[in-house]
Order: structure tokens, then C-alpha cells, then sequence
């Protein structure tokens, strides 16, 4: 099943580290996606300000390329919800709901965008299909978490 | 006395306050006339007010009641051109909101023109009357570096989630957050032009603050539904209008 964990406030970087690194650490949990407006143009004030950098999952260096404002989880058992939402409690400061009210968050047929852009004779893994936005590059959306390899 | 608006929530009241011109805002921060004259970005700082037409006293004015009886503005007396500045009002607890502005600044200043839209307030006068204001409305209550956003342009985001550090969303990255000194910095001027030298604004008020001194009802901060008093008056108006156009005599 899925769920969504859906914060108050747009988090940050740090916060995106811990509660990744807890959820991810998790058996229940089959895949993540993270789901949010684009993080700005990199220049001179990003560098100074922005909160652009590569956090570590893992283990596995991973480059952010949106700021988190839902995160959606597809579990394999019930149970992780509850121990995702002690997780969620530790690190998110300013509140979030966890929605369960839809039977999908992420998509799990293929489409006809799926089959324009890796060919319609293309076997694509099941476990890849709908976390990439369909309008950009897979390789710019996806990072796989070596643990999850053998499973 | 005037009456300036019903209820008897904080709400309520910090909108009285707001709009009522005898009471003094609380001045929470110092911002310097070059940084106001920076971030405007209407003129360069140190340079010369650009006027429209001649100074008032050099001009020669047909005889009129009117133009005796009222005192103009120092931007008019001068021949300023008139210039803006522009505000968005987060919907998370910011101190002022567009309607409230409005009825304020009517109260509050002699000539200026003030606009109102669902998310964004400009408000226009002479140049040099709009950097006295803009100082004004900088440096008290009416703004906050997070929540409350100077923008001329590109003004989406006064209805979308905070980030994790409190600031509102803006897709010119005018009102930046620096993590070093907790402060806020402006490194655009309001349109969107980078300043050579960022202005601090200062450090974004807490959220206990803001909740005391927001002027915003919400359903998780005071709800607008249980301000009896203020729904009353706001019932009375609705029926007096519906069914007599407000004619006591109907």
C-alpha cells in the first residue's frame, strides 16, 4: 500500500537527511519518492543562501533536486505506517498529516509516455515505474539505494 | 469615536489598532533611508527626485477653493513623479493582510492611491512621500522579514507552505534567509534587480509573536466564527443590505 507524508512547511535539507536515513531504514518500505517544487537555479545566491547539497542515505550519496514537500511511500506490510509516524514526530518541528485515503500514491501501471520514451518493446522494472516525473530525464529523478538491490 | 471594527478577539483588536491613525505601531526594527531607497529601486540612492512638472509654488494656478483648503503633499509641492511599493502578506499568521492594509493606509496617509488584490497590496504616492511610508511600514508592525514580502513583481506565494526556516515562498529569491546570522536579507530590490550589497531586514519575529499580532482569523489560530460580536455586525450589514440596500426608511 501507499501513503503520503504530507508537512506543514516545505523541509529543508537537514530535515530530509534524518527522516530519509529512518524511513529508508525501515523493511516495511518498498520504495520512496519525494514529491515538491523545484529547487531554484544555482548561482551566486544559491551558493550563499540556498539549501541545495548531497545528502547521504545509507550510505549513498543523494543529490536533491526538489525541496520536500510530500514524501510518498509504497509499504509492504500495514505496520510501518505507525512506525513511520514516530519517525516523522522526531524530526518534523512544525506538523504533517500522513493521508492514507488514496489506494495509490505512486503509479504502478505503465503508460503511454512510458512507452514513447523507453520504447514500447522495453521491459521497464516493475519497481521503476511512475517515480520519475513522466515530462523529465528518469536519470535525473531516480537514485537507487544499493540496499534495496538484492530484494 | 470612530468606529474602526467590531469583536472582541486579539484579531479583532490588532485590526483596530492597525487601522486606527491616534494609535502608535511599534517600531521592531531599524532599516536605513539608503537601504529603503535600495530595495524600492525607483532611484538610485543620492541622486535627484526626477518630478513630472515644475514645484507648486512656481506654477501658475487658476484661483480654486479646493487648492486653497488643502495642504498638498511634499512630493506634489515638489513635482515628484509618483512611484510604488508593493507588499504580499503570507497567510500563515503574517502581521497585515491586503483589506486591512487598505482601510489602514486610507487612515493613516494624506494622497496616496492604494490597490487591493486577494494576495498583494501596492500602494502609490509621490516618490519621496513613498519612501517615508515604505520606511514607516518597514520598520513597525505592518511588516515581518519572513512572512511579509516586498515585491514589485513576481508575487505568487502568500498561500503556499512556509519553508522549514519560516520564510514565504518567492520565486525570485528577493527575502533570502542567511543561516549564519539568522537574519533575513534582501538581495534583490522589490522588482527583482540585484542590490550590490544585500540589506538586512532583521530576524524574522517568532511564531508566538506573529499569532499575538496577526490581523488573519484562522481556523487554527483564533476562528472568525468565535468572534460572536464581530459576526454579528458582519450579519446585521449582509441583511440590512439584502433586503433594504441599507434605506432605514424601506
Amino acid at each position: 500500500m501507499d501513503i503520503e507524508i504530507f508537512p506543514h512547511r516545505i523541509l529543508g535539507a537537514d530535515t530530509t537527511e534524518k527522516l530519509l536515513n529512518d524511513i529508508e531504514s525501515l523493511d516495511e518500505v518498498k520504495r520512496t519518492v519525494l514529491q515538491g517544487p523545484r529547487l531554484p537555479p544555482q548561482d551566486d545566491i544559491d551558493r550563499r543562501y540556498g539549501d541545495r547539497r548531497i545528502i547521504t542515505v545509507n550510505g549513498e550519496e543523494v543529490e536533491l533536486k526538489v525541496k520536500t514537500g510530500r514524501i510518498w511511500i509504497e509499504l509492504y506490510e500495514d505496520v510501518g505506517i505507525e512506525k513511520i509516524r514516530s519517525i516523522c514526530d522526531e524530526h518534523i518541528k512544525n506538523g504533517f498529516d500522513i493521508n492514507t485515503s488514496k489506494s495509490q500514491y505512486i503509479r504502478k501501471q505503465r503508460t503511454v509516455t512510458d512507452d514513447i520514451k523507453y520504447g514500447s518493446g522495453t521491459e521497464l522494472p516493475e519497481e521503476f515505474i511512475g517515480i520519475s516525473d513522466t515530462r523529465s530525464q528518469f536519470k535525473d529523478n531516480v537514485d537507487i539505494l544499493r540496499r534495496d538491490q538484492g530484494e | 469615536m470612530a468606529q474602526f471594527y467590531p469583536g472582541t478577539s486579539q484579531v479583532a483588536q490588532n485590526r483596530r489598532n492597525f487601522t486606527n491613525p491616534e494609535y502608535e505601531l511599534e517600531v521592531l526594527r531599524e532599516i536605513s533611508d539608503e537601504d529603503v531607497v535600495k530595495l524600492l529601486g525607483h532611484r538610485a540612492p543620492g541622486e535627484e527626485y526626477k518630478s513630472v512638472h515644475p514645484p507648486l509654488d512656481e506654477m501658475d494656478e487658476p484661483d480654486d477653493i479646493i487648492r486653497e483648503l488643502v495642504e498638498p503633499i511634499d512630493g506634489a509641492k515638489a513635482g515628484d513623479r509618483v512611484r510604488y511599493i508593493q507588499f504580499v502578506d503570507s497567510m500563515y499568521f503574517a502581521p497585515a493582510q491586503p483589506y486591512l492594509r487598505a482601510r489602514s493606509y486610507l487612515n493613516r496617509y494624506r494622497g496616496v492611491d492604494t490597490g487591493t488584490l486577494s494576495g498583494r497590496q501596492i500602494i502609490e504616492a509621490r516618490e519621496r512621500d513613498v519612501e517615508r511610508i515604505s520606511k514607516e511600514l518597514l520598520e513597525n508592525e505592518y511588516f515581518d522579514p519572513a512572512r511579509t514580502g516586498i515585491r514589485g513583481s513576481g508575487v505568487h506565494g502568500h498561500s503556499l507552505r512556509l519553508d522549514e526556516n519560516g520564510l514565504m515562498f518567492d520565486m525570485l529569491r528577493r527575502q533570502v534567509f542567511n543561516k549564519e546570522t539568522g537574519k533575513v536579507e534582501m538581495v534583490k530590490d522589490q522588482i527583482g534587480h540585484e542590490l550590490d550589497e544585500p540589506v538586512v531586514l532583521g530576524e524574522p519575529l517568532d511564531e508566538e509573536t506573529l499569532r499575538a499580532k496577526t490581523t488573519i482569523y484562522r481556523i487554527d489560530g483564533e476562528a472568525y466564527k468565535d468572534d460572536a460580536d464581530a459576526v454579528e455586525v458582519l450579519n446585521k450589514i449582509f441583511v440590512t443590505r439584502s433586503n433594504y440596500g441599507y434605506n432605514p426608511e424601506l
